[in-house]
């Protein structure tokens, strides 16, 4: 956490690029740094109107209508008919509620230029979503994505909005393609192991299981994935009891190697061995 | 000193006495006026001997290899910054009623005058 109020300008510059490039929804922090941003803007011509557009998406977010509706002004002054300003005006209609008004502006920009139709036509998705309408959503991202493979924002919030109607099998397709995009990604092995968890059974979680280990491989730090192996693991044990086979051994070696190595973990991060974490998880453990 | 700087250092006085005495024989045979050929036998295997062992202690005083990370700059990422997609932000959400130009839409207002 960061104190705001004794942030120097070029400190705040900075964590705005960062926040930026890193795609992150800090709309509340900006809003409360906004004015300081604004006595500034002027020294940073580069990033000007990136800036803006932050602070307009902000303001948005937190509903401060009237702040934005500034900003778009200053904008369309620098710009006029620059459809990517047109974009935001469609926002701010949609900030209001007023989706007719967004669709019509958004159905303009789509007519008028076929290069700048992807982001229009991911804005028409999101305000449906926004009505609350998320499989007439889920029907129009799957036409966007037959037009636009390779878009991989799209393919994750099809994902997202699978996993909201509980359609998990295509909910997992969706990451399986993301994994392909980008194969060293940690977190979409993580989320698709999540995803193959919740859908139970012992394919689903032999999957898991396997999906963890990768993501372990990739990046050692992952905690959420060594939990999530432990709790996989565990339950293929519960699957394996019958059997006393080489696979229930197998899970079983994993099972201790997690468990050791989240207790390794703890002790590393508090310097003291009985934390309730641990003691929960070997609760879970089934005895050999 | 380690065991492998010592041979380092070995390997290169090794090195260049073979290559002092190459230059001596070239100087023995100008003196004799004689016809260069080849350098004798045991230069060459000095020379080539300490290259090796140049190799193998450069090798083992140099450290331990290490594993490239196939994605290092990935494994900051958490999910949560992943999951945040800029082109499908929905300003329909909770944060909304946190700010002073709210108004809270009729429906609501209906099921609080019902109570």
């Amino acid at each position: 956490m960061y104190n705001y109020e004794e942030l120097s300008i070029n400190e705040i510059f900075d964590l705005l690029r960062k926040w930026r490039d890193n795609n992150e929804r800090k709309s509340n922090e900006i809003m409360s740094l906004s004015e300081r941003i604004m006595d500034n803007l002027d020294s940073q011509p580069n990033e000007k109107y990136l800036i803006l557009e932050q602070l307009i998406m902000a303001d948005l977010d937190c509903n401060y209508p009237m702040l934005a509706a500034k900003w778009i002004e200053m904008l369309d002054a620098d710009f006029p008919d620059s459809l990517r300003v047109m974009k935001f005006k469609s926002m701010w209609y949609e900030a209001h509620d007023n989706y007719e008004q967004a669709f019509g502006i958004l159905n303009k920009i789509i007519k008028a230029d076929e290069i700048n139709a992807p982001p229009a036509l991911k804005r028409c998705i999101a305000i449906t979503k926004a009505m609350g309408m998320t499989n007439e959503a889920i029907t129009k991202l799957v036409e966007y994505l037959n037009q636009f493979m390779s878009d991989m924002e799209a393919w994750q919030e099809l994902s997202e909005l699978y996993l909201q109607v509980q359609e998990y099998s295509r909910a997992a397709f969706c990451i399986e393609e993301l994994i392909l995009h980008q194969p060293h990604n940690h977190l979409f092995h993580q989320r698709l192991a999540d995803i193959r968890y919740t859908m139970g059974g012992v394919e689903n979680m032999e999957l898991a299981k396997t999906y963890y280990c990768q993501t372990l491989k990739l990046n050692p730090n992952n905690m959420r994935a060594l939990l999530g192996l432990i709790l996989a693991a565990n339950n293929l044990l519960g699957h394996y009891k019958s059997s006393g086979s080489a696979k229930r051994k197998e899970v079983w070696k994993l099972c201790q190697w997690a468990q050791s190595e989240v207790t390794k973990r703890q002790r590393e991060a508090q310097g003291s061995n009985d934390s309730a974490l641990t003691s929960a998880m070997l609760a879970l453990t089934i005895g050999d | 000193m380690s065991f492998y700087k010592i041979i380092l250092t070995v390997g290169f006085i090794s090195l260049f006495h073979s290559a002092f005495s190459a230059a001596q024989h070239r100087s023995y045979l100008r003196i004799t006026s004689q016809e260069f050929t080849t350098l004798p036998l045991d230069i060459v295997i000095q020379a080539v001997g300490s290259l090796f062992l140049l190799m193998w202690g450069v090798l083992n005083v140099a450290g331990n290899l290490r594993e490239i990370q196939a994605a290092a700059e990935l494994n900051n990422k958490t999910w949560e910054t992943q999951k945040n997609i800029p082109s499908f932000y929905i300003f329909n959400h909770r944060l909304k009623a946190m700010s002073p130009y709210y108004v809270p839409n009729e429906g609501k207002g209906d099921l609080e005058n019902l109570e």
